[in-house]
């Protein structure tokens, strides 16, 4: 019988993001082992280092940890927003199979730019860093399409009214302005956005933080027929181990700016081998 | 030597030094069309936002050779134009003129004369806000990194949203293009009716903003497109019927102004007639009257 592996979309490689010019007692004062990721001496802090993973055409994969230990940073690294110190950030396009293989840090600014319009998306925990608060809700999501050079004004509203109804937006609200909807509403306003340029990667940054737990529910539910529907790539950055759990296939466990541990989501609920994982499992369960 | 004051000053008043630094910054403006160049600007003896940024890119190129027109609104009589006019002239010892084609440098805020331009002559353009992005992201480094990745994306969402909220591309003044293909550039309060003419043209434009310290340019033969959707095109202003009351001109740009009448029942009446006063003038000199016009 033959199986199909699917090829990797992203491919990190040491990578590593501080903050300060470091010094020579660092590594002896930050990391998981000491509990700290800022040096005590020159007051550093290494947000991300030495990460290593690969992320799998139509994998969701879940980053995990707390406050500060650096999936945030990772996450911006991936989207072109945070330039990483050293390593590299492989990626190949979804669906070809003799696409290039392009380190993204290596891209100059507009290639850049251009990238994160086409191929990624972001859906932050606050609405207000995704969506420009003066513009209406199908501004908002128009501003990808523009970015792409669509230029037909009637062509934009179609195709944002698709994306409200795939959204579970009503289409009628397209000219409504952001703060007249509810937190739940703005978060799918983001996906909506995000999904705009048919993305090959979604990263979702703590989606459903803030939310009340109907709402939270209704939000997952969302993003998993979305994963389903279109089997999108997905990078989940999340302190909640419930969103993980329900979402991502694979997580890693990040702490003081290390991956602490890595694999199936199931292995690390049911038995997690770091000591910050167990207490991470305990404490959530 | 005369010692009357204005000649105890520098030619064309600010120090040589200061001259070839915005000297400088215009060479390097016209090799990036577009794209705003940061210029140490000069106290100068008017205030900041009353055309200093013109003034100093005038008083950085003209030479003793030069006629000089200033204008202001299209009209050589306003008491800005007059005031800019006899300051530089006072200070260089220049000729000065009202004609159009005449002129070597014409100064100008808010329009583009009327008549043609030549490859011999240079606009200057006094700038009040330079940075079309000003109304999308009022965080001047944010803008500067969206400029230099060509991040115009908010742009097209404020002329999406002015057809959303308006039905129609509203936007009267400062219009948005892209210069060459590459920047965005603020058009200054010129009216959208004069946009099209810095399209490919044959002139330099120079553009100059004191108070925000920034100089741009627009090269002879140079793409200059306003933003547009495939479905709302780029309007200039044109009201079908327009005419000026005076020359009878039906394509060129017209102002508003209240002619008092104790005749009439509310004490006058509106009347149209050209911006560009020194083109009207012109018209009616050549043996064009009023009634001839109007008939």
């Amino acid at each position: 019988m033959k199986t199909h592996t699917p090829n990797w979309v992203i491919h990190v490689e040491n990578l590593s993001k501080q903050y300060g010019a470091g010094c020579a007692h660092c590594h002896k004062y930050t990391g998981p082992l000491h509990g700290n990721s800022q040096c005590p001496i020159c007051n550093s802090v290494y947000a991300c280092v030495n990460a290593n993973f690969t992320l799998h055409e139509g994998e969701v994969l879940g980053i995990v940890g707390e406050s500060g230990s650096g999936k945030s940073t990772l996450l911006q690294m991936v989207n072109l927003a945070t330039r990483p110190d050293s390593g590299h950030i492989w990626y190949r396009e979804p669906r070809e199979q003799d696409a290039d293989i392009v380190d993204l840090p290596a891209m100059n600014a507009y290639a850049a730019r251009v990238f994160r319009n086409d191929r990624l998306g972001i859906v932050y925990q606050r609405p207000e860093l995704g969506l420009n608060m003066r513009f209406t809700v199908g501004g908002n999501v128009a501003e990808k399409l523009l970015l792409a050079n669509w230029r037909h004004v009637g062509n934009i509203r179609e195709r944002i009214k698709e994306l409200m109804i795939q959204t579970e937006l009503p289409p009628e609200r397209i000219d409504d302005e952001p703060h007249t909807f509810s937190g739940g509403m703005l978060q799918r306003v983001q996906i909506a956005k995000a999904l705009s340029s048919n993305p090959s990667l979604l990263l979702l940054d703590e989606v459903t933080s803030g939310l009340d737990l109907s709402v939270q529910a209704r939000v997952l539910d969302l993003i998993r027929r979305i994963q389903w529907e279109q089997q999108m790539t997905m990078l989940l950055v999340s302190h909640d181990l419930g969103v993980i759990k329900q979402l991502a296939r694979r997580t890693i466990v990040m702490k003081n700016g290390h991956i602490v541990e890595s694999g199936l989501t199931d292995q690390i609920l049911e038995d997690p081998q770091h000591p910050y994982t167990q207490l991470l499992v305990s404490s959530a369960l | 030597m005369s010692d009357t004051p204005e000649q105890l000053y520098n030619f064309a008043l600010i120090d040589e030094d200061s001259k070839r630094e915005v000297r400088r910054q215009l060479l390097k403006a016209i090799a990036l069309p577009g794209h705003q160049i940061p210029f140490a600007s000069r106290d100068l003896p008017i205030a900041r936002g009353w055309g200093t940024g013109g003034l100093q890119i005038t008083m950085a190129i003209i030479t003793g050779d030069d006629i000089l027109k200033v204008i202001d609104q299209g009209d050589d009589e306003s008491v800005n134009a007059v005031n800019l006019r006899r300051l530089l002239q006072r200070t260089t010892g220049i000729q000065t003129t009202v004609n159009t084609k005449a002129a070597t440098i014409i100064q100008t805020r808010h329009r583009i004369p009327e008549e043609m331009m030549t490859r011999d002559q240079i606009l200057v353009l006094q700038v009040p806000m330079v940075d079309p992005l000003r109304w999308v992201e009022p965080n001047l480094e944010r803008a500067t990194v969206m400029h230099g990745e060509s991040d115009y994306g908010r742009m097209w969402v404020y002329m999406y949203e002015s057809v959303v909220k308006a039905g129609d591309l509203r936007i009267a003044t400062q219009y948005p293009v892209i210069v060459d293909g590459r920047y965005m550039m603020d058009t200054t309060p010129i009216p959208r009716w004069d946009i099209p003419k810095l399209h490919m043209a044959e002139t330099l434009f120079l553009f100059g903003a004191g108070r925000e310290k920034r100089i741009y340019a627009v090269p002879p033969y140079t793409t200059v497109e306003p933003l547009q959707f495939e479905d709302y095109r780029f309007k200039t202003e044109y009201i079908p019927g327009q005419k000026c009351q005076r020359c009878g001109a039906e394509d060129t740009f017209l102002t508003s102004h209240f002619v008092v009448d104790t005749q009439h029942a509310n004490g006058g009446h509106w009347v149209s007639s050209c911006s560009d006063s020194s083109y009207c003038d012109k018209r009616i000199d050549a043996n064009l009257t009023i009634q001839e016009a109007n008939s």
